[in-house]
């Protein structure tokens, strides 16, 4: 009885919570501009999806976007992760004072803001400014902290004998990263690293700031000058369709990964 | 043994540091420089000038609104958040078939992107969207300088509860059972419970949801940018919509300084947290 109270006050939550918001955007973005300026819930009286979806493709720079968000996310979260691991293999086991010390700015780097100001007069003075490698090298540098973080922590939870073994055993350093530490810190990795991926494709404040011309866009930044073209009367069944396509990719990944993603998170996998 | 040698370890590390320092540290200190330089788009050069970058935004009634919008941003953002985490995790702890779908269900926001989140809600709470017809009333949610502030704030939370609610799950399920037992068979009743074991024993995961969220509010951007541009009015012009608005007409020192007072509240925000969980870590 208690039960069925319970799930019928869930349901109840997630229906205005989930369910009308994603329906909001799948059902007007079906729908022609005057109809889904009503912004309603019905079905669409006249469906316009081939139009409204041929202009986000055409007109939105959707496929430009994506191609850039794919161009950037993938570098940065491969460099976040394998970096990250190797950075707190060192942290974790190293005794050097200067690395707990560095290992210490790792941590605040986690804490405190980027300074995304100076970051772009860096970029300037370093050549790298608009493109996508500047973009890239800034987001690694502003996102190893946490990886960093959560990883010294599995580390130090595991004794180093595995490892002192292999190398006993005349293993090198390379070879006992790839063959022992990285598979130990899978769970941290593969939780982390889906945040990342997540954090990264929906950016949108780095971007505005360090990606210049729409040849560099990505999907967020295109979704917003796209949106921002009309902004005294939005077009929102156009609007609803990029974001819809802009999410999809997500919600892929997200598919594929959820099991080990809700494990990983619920189950503490993230403490070591 | 080679696994011993200090020295041999700094290669492993070298290449995030060098990102993380280049690419964080530096300008993090350069930002403290700029705050207080004199830096337009009408001469190049950079020159110290004090408090001059502060004055001004001071003078245009700039900063003090900026200061107010983004605590009382970054506090609404923070408390609709967590009781809305904590409420779903107390109820979806227990991992079966149906609590994962739940999970699932209420993860999908997250996935969403903060951009994204603000149109949605723009279109659910335009006058005569479908929230209001629900409610059979005709309120610009977003227009309208009371409701402003907290809805925005309040999208801002919707986006980022789902993964809260799965810290404060994973929090949930470190309790041991045997606790929980005992204050049973004592004769504790459900909410005696929670008020004496749970509620205590999850004090690590509220101390760091509540940081987490307060921080990241304090650099509130994206929501706003979507839904209102910092209106009406002021009404939720936050820090960083101000700093990119000076960015924009190419008051460089000034944008520096409204960066670096974003810095200013999230030390001053993180410090007593982080100090507070230290000390219950020795003492407890």
């Amino acid at each position: 009885m208690r039960a069925i109270l319970k799930y019928t006050a869930l349901t109840l939550f997630a229906i205005p919570w989930v369910l009308v918001p994603v329906w909001l955007v799948v059902v007007n973005s079906f729908k022609p501009a005057g109809e889904a300026a009503e912004l309603g819930l019905g079905l669409p009286r006249t469906w316009a999806v081939a139009e409204n979806y041929g202009i986000v493709l055409d007109r939105g720079g959707y496929l430009t976007g994506l191609l850039n968000s794919l161009k950037v996310t993938v570098p940065i979260v491969v460099a976040v992760v394998l970096l990250g691991a190797a950075a707190a293999w060192a942290f974790g086991r190293s005794r050097s004072r200067w690395l707990q010390a560095a290992y210490f700015v790792m941590g605040l780097s986690i804490l405190l803001p980027p300074s995304i100001i100076p970051t772009v007069y860096l970029l300037r003075a370093l050549s790298l400014d608009g493109g996508s490698l500047g973009y890239v090298l800034t987001m690694t540098g502003c996102r190893l902290g946490i990886v960093i973080f959560l990883a010294t922590g599995f580390v130090r939870a595991f004794p180093p004998d595995l490892e002192n073994a292999a190398a006993i055993d005349g293993a090198s350093r390379p070879q006992v990263f790839f063959r022992i530490l990285l598979p130990l810190l899978r769970p941290v990795l593969f939780v982390g690293g889906v945040i990342l991926i997540i954090n990264v494709w929906n950016d949108f404040f780095f971007a505005l700031f360090l990606l210049q011309g729409s040849a560099n866009a990505t999907l967020p930044l295109s979704l917003f000058q796209f949106a921002s073209g009309t902004l005294q009367s939005l077009n929102w069944n156009l609007v609803f369709a990029h974001v819809l396509l802009t999410t999809l990719p997500l919600v892929a990944v997200y598919v594929v990964a959820q099991k080990r993603v809700l494990a990983g998170l619920t189950e503490g996998s993230l403490k070591g | 043994m080679v696994m011993r040698n200090r020295a041999a370890w700094l290669p492993w590390a070298l290449p995030a540091i060098v990102l993380v320092t280049v690419f964080f540290v530096a300008p993090f200190l350069l930002n403290v420089r700029f705050a207080f330089s004199s830096w337009t788009s009408f001469r190049a050069e950079i020159t110290w000038n004090g408090l001059e970058n502060v004055r001004t935004l001071i003078d245009q009634d700039l900063l003090a609104n900026a200061v107010t919008v983004t605590v009382l941003y970054a506090i609404l953002c923070m408390a609709i958040q967590n009781t809305v985490s904590l409420s779903l995790a107390l109820a979806l702890q227990r991992t079966n078939r149906l609590n994962t779908i739940f999970r699932s269900a209420f993860f999908l926001p997250t996935l969403i992107s903060p951009l994204a989140a603000g149109y949605i809600w723009r279109g659910l709470l335009a006058p005569d969207g479908a929230v209001n017809s629900f409610l059979g009333i005709e309120w610009a949610w977003l227009g309208e300088p009371s409701t402003a502030l907290v809805t925005v704030a309040f999208i801002d939370a919707w986006k980022w509860s789902g993964l809260i609610t799965l810290v404060y799950i994973a929090g949930l399920n470190s309790i041991p059972k045997s606790l929980l037992e005992s204050a049973t068979v004592d004769g504790a009743g459900p909410w005696t419970r929670f008020r004496r074991v749970v509620f205590p024993m999850l004090a690590p995961a509220l101390t760091f949801n509540v940081a987490v969220t307060l921080v990241g509010a304090l650099s509130a951007y994206d929501v706003i940018a979507a839904t209102t541009g910092g209106g009406p009015g002021d009404h939720t012009r936050a820090l960083n919509v101000v700093m990119r608005q000076q960015w924009g007409q190419g008051f460089f020192g000034s944008a520096s300084a409204l960066g670096f007072t974003v810095t200013l509240l999230v030390i001053a925000t993180a410090v007593p947290l982080v100090w507070w969980l230290r000390r219950r870590e020795v003492t407890g």
